[in-house]
């Protein structure tokens, strides 16, 4: 995968991309694949892209990402030529309509082919409208499907039937492949193999433009992410980058037999603040923070399950339950959680929503944005 | 792969679906054995009263031919289209190297097998059940033709029909909205006699008309059909491009 593909992407916030970065990297480099400049598509009053700028270069995995209605799929359209809009789109270098097909493969988000065919009959279908196409077998071996090749599609599983979907996408052997939740209905194992065969793509040299709800699938699969809210991308970047931007901190969930009285909660924050302050000036924490990394103490709070401290890196951990005992806290368990891409996609988007907030009465206790 | 390949391909992947649907295969069938029961069997004609039809039963063959020449198409290509359209097939196929000309092409030549058959177990069962004495001709050979343009020309009606129509049940309403009239008015069932002076231009109107017409020259009145043949083959034309033009791709 290419890591050092360079971000482009417009941005309202501190996702905003390196704009001078991108003119540099790229000057001399290969052609991109995907570029957008300014795109817009509008469904009457509806605003579904909202100027969308992007750039994906030669065998990335660019990952979108987004809400519901955020215009992922309308994005998947326009850069498949399957709906018009506004702005300069192109892929290989031309309009979106007049890329020559055999480059370029589709799962649509919403797909259902024709019925009463196997899934064999269905990739050598899609495979015998291409003027080259690979062989069903390895096809449907890629995709996990080669033992169910003679059932009809209807009768196949939610998951079997998206991953001969998968398997249609890419019987031509695009060089771009666009993805609309793959493995939206897969169970473990089944989203595993197409994992695998996404990583083997792009090995291979296809860049795969994915979109997707399951976080932790795009944080392991693209080497870059854009975040898509409102028709706009606000944030685009590797994975990592991105969480160590907008992520927040990494944090300690400790379990009680309940969520933490606000009498608790004041009690821990005093004993952590104390405690994480000796342990900084002790372990000589960088930056003049405590150990924890947090800036005041207002980053515990109660939970479903007990309480959260917030931003407690791996070595603030034996202090923190030092503080913890000190308070006169008996936990029952401690999970340590560093951030990821969901955290940033919540706050991103704005739908942070943390259910261990809410005590048992529905009432939401403590700091709700991380 | 070569457009004939890719025709090819597509109208066998259309054929299997289709013949594998056995529901749909039956009434396919069983629609104009039905009507052909009922009028040719039931009514009969008794052309010096009483009795529904006032000709020969020899005249009324062009009426039930067209039953699934006008019907089968219309429906079954509109339906084909609303399903493609909301299985996201358009958008799969926008990508593939299938033109949408390419896909009208395929889905009428499956239709114009379907079709042909149910033609000829109507024509078998005409003769066997009415006293219709079919006039044995080489004109005869051109009957497969105009079974086949008709169908083309009610397939990119259906394709119409398909495109404009948001849902399969809007591509039933419509088809059977237009089918219908056509049907009835298109000296099939009801000779232009019967009808007033004022609408024998829109009887004009109908492609059906033509099939009509023409199919009649060869199997029950000889007379020229060349004339009725080129006029449904201009209209067959035509119609398939504009409902190649209308089948979906964008949304």
């Amino acid at each position: 995968m290419n890591e050092t593909a360079a971000a482009s992407a417009s941005a309202a916030d501190g996702g905003e991309p390196d704009r001078e970065a991108d003119a540099t990297d790229s000057a001399g480099g290969p052609d991109p694949v995907v570029v957008g400049e300014g795109v817009r598509k509008s469904y009457g009053e509806v605003v579904a892209l909202d100027g969308v700028d992007l750039r994906v270069e030669p065998g990335e995995v660019f990952g979108l990402i987004g809400p519901n209605g955020a215009g992922k799929t309308t994005l998947v359209r326009a850069l498949t030529g399957t709906t018009e809009a506004e702005g300069d789109l192109r892929v290989f270098g031309a309009p979106p309509d007049e890329v020559d097909p055999q480059r370029v493969g589709l799962l649509p988000q919403s797909f259902d082919p024709p019925e009463r065919l196997t899934a064999a009959e269905l990739v050598d279908y899609y495979g015998g409208l291409y003027d080259a196409a690979r062989d069903t077998e390895p096809v449907l071996r890629d995709v996990g499907m080669a033992d169910d090749a003679d059932a009809w599609y209807e009768k196949l599983s939610g998951g079997q039937k998206r991953r001969t979907c998968v398997a249609t996408a890419i019987v031509n052997d695009p060089d771009l492949l666009f993805l609309d939740e793959p493995t939206t209905g897969i169970d473990p194992a089944g989203r595993r193999s197409i994992h695998r065969l996404i990583e083997r793509l792009a090995g291979d040299g296809t860049t795969v433009f994915l979109t997707s709800h399951a976080m932790d699938e795009v944080e392991r699969l693209a080497d870059r992410v854009a975040l898509l809210r409102d028709g706009a991308v606000v944030a685009v970047g590797a994975p990592d980058a991105l969480i160590a931007e907008h992520g927040g901190e990494p944090s300690l969930e400790v379990a009680l037999d309940g969520p933490a009285s606000e009498a608790d909660v004041e009690s821990v924050r005093g004993a952590v603040r104390g405690a994480l302050s000796v342990g900084a000036e002790e372990g000589g924490a960088e930056g003049g923070a405590d150990a924890s990394g947090s800036e005041d103490a207002s980053a515990v709070e109660s939970t479903r399950e007990g309480l959260r401290i917030g931003g407690v890196r791996p070595e603030g951990i034996g202090t923190a339950v030092d503080a913890l005992e000190a308070a006169g806290v008996a936990f029952e368990s401690l999970a340590w959680s560093e951030p990821s891409l969901e955290d940033v996609y919540l706050r991103l988007t704005g739908e942070e929503y943390s259910p261990r907030s809410e005590g048992p009465d529905g009432v939401t206790r403590g700091g709700g944005d991380r | 792969m070569s457009r004939f390949g890719r025709i090819a391909t597509e109208a066998s992947a259309a054929a299997r679906s289709f013949l594998r649907r056995r529901t749909a295969v039956f009434f396919t069938f069983f629609f104009p054995v039905i009507l052909v029961m009922i009028f040719g069997a039931l009514v009969q004609t008794q052309p010096t009263g009483g009795g529904l039809f006032a000709e020969p039963a020899g005249y009324y063959i062009p009426g039930y031919l067209a039953v699934v020449v006008l019907f089968t198409p219309l429906s079954r290509v509109g339906s084909e289209i609303a399903r493609h359209r909301d299985g996201g097939r358009f958008e799969k196929l926008a990508t593939t190297p299938l033109s949408r000309a390419e896909w009208l092409l395929a889905h009428t030549l499956v239709n114009v097998a379907i079709i042909g058959a149910a033609s000829l177990l109507i024509l078998g069962l005409v003769l066997v059940v009415t006293d219709a004495e079919p006039v044995v001709s080489p004109a005869l050979a051109a009957l497969p033709v105009f079974v086949a343009v008709a169908v083309a020309l009610f397939c990119g009606l259906g394709a119409l029909l398909g495109a404009l129509a948001d849902s399969q049940d809007g591509v039933i309403a419509a088809s059977n909205t237009v089918a219908l009239p056509l049907l009835f008015l298109s000296e099939t069932f009801v000779s232009p006699g019967l009808l007033p002076e004022w609408f024998l231009p829109a009887v004009a109107a109908s492609p059906l008309t033509y099939f009509a017409r023409g199919t009649r020259a060869i199997i029950y009145e000889p007379g020229p059909w060349i004339g009725d043949l080129a006029v449904l083959s201009v209209l067959a034309v035509a119609f398939l491009a504009f409902g190649a033009y209308a089948v979906p791709r964008t949304d």
